[in-house]
């Protein structure tokens, strides 16, 4: 592994809830609670977690779309929370996200050309000529046929459309792609066309990604690290052989034995949580998830384990593997 | 558990479901046949789009216009369920069959207590005060393992976390002991640790009952859980049909070959994903001859001509292609199975 391309220092955003006439702020809901960590350069860095973990709100504030509570984003030598909102502009064109749902990532009264140059255009890259054939090059890239592009957006099939917002991601060559669940809205057949697509991409540009994804079966073939959240905060980070191997927190544990697995005679024990995900604006004491752990111990209602490093390059925030 | 020498408990034969829309007809379901058995637990697999839905809504006699059930029998019990009135499938539905539907937020009536749902589907089709069926509610959501059903009755469906109102449906459902359930993507807008208590305690229940269910999903690993046998649907018609080991063993039709090996899994390293070019066709232009010509790698002349019919290959294994032969030989080569690296 190389430097780090992004680090991410004690990262925090807390949304305000607000109630009544005069919108007083009640509480916060802490989506991301101090979270670190890596990505190397032209790694995939897989991060998994339920719904309502903050996984999304991380990768929205490391692009400054939400503004950070507290913390630092190092990214490329530069800590991009303190830059001015023209110069964050500017390092945009390094950082671009794929969406979720490719129905409402793309405005339907563009074209798609013009959704794909929108970038080029901003950041006043190439001249008019220049600039569309960059976008047919672009379509053809990601498998779809350049004189497609005066077409609008509802033209096209959810796969065709998810190829589209790949090629407005690629249109500023980027150094690294927030992968936000960019492969989950999709059917079976059309996922792995996308996953090997982005994979070939990678292989091309030398990209690295942030793959956000809830499935860890999608996470397991696509990342060389994985990083698991519940709650805001960060549980455990390894190599994914190492995570699916060597499984420490009991949280990836249970995540893990959750997964329903093609495989009829896949033999395994299922530990089934009890209960559901707390609500962020009133987390549990201690351990965050200690109230649904099955390896629970007196410390952990109390004191919140740290993110420690138990073996090389694997982290784990649980009191089991404390005493040593 | 597959037990073949009785009667099925439902028997859909040659099903069509037609949408009579602006633009054309929309030939959702075209010809589905299958059989359930008592205490046997179908998968009906297939991508959006493929007709799974509506064949349940057919099945339960819920489609709205433009949609109509144009053709087949529908045997529940020996009676053609789409020969009876509306009155008589209201005797029917919630009692003998009930459906789970995927988004409970949707199926549920938010400005309706949960407690007076369930109770509803008592009340209708069993003589009892409403004091009972408060009590039998009670019990119904302490079965399905929501804590403090005594106060849970009370709240409206907003009030519950998406695995609490899945447990409702569930209760709901449950309420007048059906023999036959269909679940429709039952776990699909749930998280795996959840989607996991939920398929649990769907396989506990069942168990209890002895009834049948009609899963319907498009993941795989699911349906590798729970189902016995499994229908595999594209375009509106059943394309493979066999007991579960079969089809992700030895599966004969390139579409279930494909999606197989398509897919990531957790418990084998797959170097490159497999992978089924091309979309799910528009189903108002369904292409000539076999629906999956297109996309399929095998594909001869006589595909793009002539639709095969689905055809008994061996006991229970059913398949709708013309090139079975070449597909077997692949699918030794190139299906993986079962070593499981990562325990």
């Amino acid at each position: 592994m190389i430097d780090s391309l992004l680090k991410v220092d004690n990262l925090v955003k807390y949304f305000p809830i607000k109630k009544g006439v005069f919108r007083r702020t009640v509480g916060w809901i802490k989506a991301v609670d101090d979270v670190s960590f890596e990505v190397y350069e032209g790694e995939t860095l897989g991060l998994v977690g339920e719904s309502g973990c903050g996984k999304t709100t991380t990768a929205l504030t490391i692009l400054r779309l939400e503004e950070p509570t507290k913390g630092q984003v190092i990214f490329d030598g530069r800590d991009i929370v303190k830059m001015k909102k023209s110069e964050m502009r500017k390092e945009r064109k390094n950082m671009q996200i794929i969406f979720q749902d490719p129905y409402s990532s793309l405005d339907p009264r563009m074209k798609i050309k013009d959704i794909i140059a929108e970038g080029i255009l901003t950041h006043n890259l190439l001249n008019h000529q220049e600039r569309y054939k960059r976008v047919g090059e672009l379509l053809e890239k990601v498998g779809i046929p350049a004189e497609n592009m005066d077409s609008f957006p509802h033209e096209f099939s959810g796969g065709q459309r998810q190829r589209i917002g790949i090629a407005r991601a690629l249109a500023l060559e980027p150094k690294i792609i927030m992968c936000d669940e960019a492969v989950s809205a999709l059917d079976v057949s059309i996922r792995s066309q996308i996953i090997n697509l982005l994979k070939d991409l990678q292989k091309e540009f030398n990209l690295t990604y942030l793959f956000i994804a809830h499935d860890l079966s999608v996470i397991k073939y696509i990342s060389d690290r994985v990083v698991v959240m519940y709650l805001g905060k960060i549980v455990e980070i390894a190599d994914k052989k190492e995570l699916f191997t060597n499984t420490m927190h009991p949280y990836t544990q249970a995540l893990i034995s959750a997964v329903p697995v093609p495989n009829p005679d896949y033999k395994k024990e299922r530990i089934i949580l009890q209960g559901d995900v707390p609500s962020p604006a009133n987390p549990p004491k201690g351990c965050r998830f200690h109230p649904r752990c099955f390896k629970v111990m007196e410390i952990c209602s109390k004191i919140e384990p740290k993110l420690i490093e138990i073996k090389e390059k694997h982290f784990c925030a649980c009191h089991l593997y404390n005493e040593k | 558990m597959i037990t073949n020498n009785k009667e099925p408990l439902l028997e859909v034969k040659d099903l069509k479901t037609y949408f009579f829309t602006e633009n054309g007809i929309v030939k959702a379901v075209d010809g589905v046949g299958f059989k359930v058995y008592q205490g046997e637990i179908l998968g009906l697999v297939g991508e959006s789009g493929c007709g799974k839905s509506v064949t349940a809504f057919s099945i339960m006699k819920l489609l709205d216009y433009p949609g109509k059930t144009v053709g087949g029998e529908i045997l529940f019990k020996g009676e053609n369920l789409l020969r009876k009135t509306d009155a008589e499938m209201r005797k029917i539905r919630g009692k003998d069959i009930a459906m789970i539907f995927q988004e409970p937020m949707t199926a549920l009536n938010p400005v309706l207590t949960v407690g007076f749902q369930i109770s509803e589907a008592l009340l209708m089709h069993f003589k009892i005060s409403k004091d009972e069926a408060i009590k039998k509610t009670i019990e119904l959501l302490k079965k399905v393992g929501i804590p403090m059903p005594e106060q849970r009755i009370n709240e409206y469906p907003h009030q519950l976390s998406g695995g609490m109102r899945q447990r409702v449906m569930i209760a709901m459902a449950m309420s007048c002991d059906p023999i036959l359930l269909i679940a429709d993507e039952p776990t699909t807008a749930l998280d795996v640790t959840i989607q996991a208590q939920i398929l649990d305690l769907m396989s506990t229940l069942l168990r209890e009952f002895k009834g049948s269910l009609i899963m319907i999903t498009h993941d795989l690993g699911v349906i590798a859980e729970i189902a016995d046998r499994i229908a595999i649907m594209y375009a509106g018609k059943i394309v493979e049909y066999a007991n579960k080991r079969t089809i992700f063993y030895s599966p004969l039709h390139p579409y279930t070959f494909g999606l197989l090996t398509s897919i990531p899994r957790l418990d084998i390293e797959m170097k490159r994903l497999n992978v089924i070019p091309g979309i799910v066709p528009n189903p108002l232009h369904f292409p000539e001859g076999c629906k999956f010509n297109p996309r399929c790698r095998f594909m001869t002349n006589r595909c793009k001509e002539e639709e095969p019919q689905l055809i008994q290959v061996e006991e229970g294994h059913l398949v709708r292609c013309w090139n079975i032969d070449k597909v077997a030989e692949e699918v030794k080569k190139e299906l993986l199975v079962g070593e499981c690296e990562y325990k």
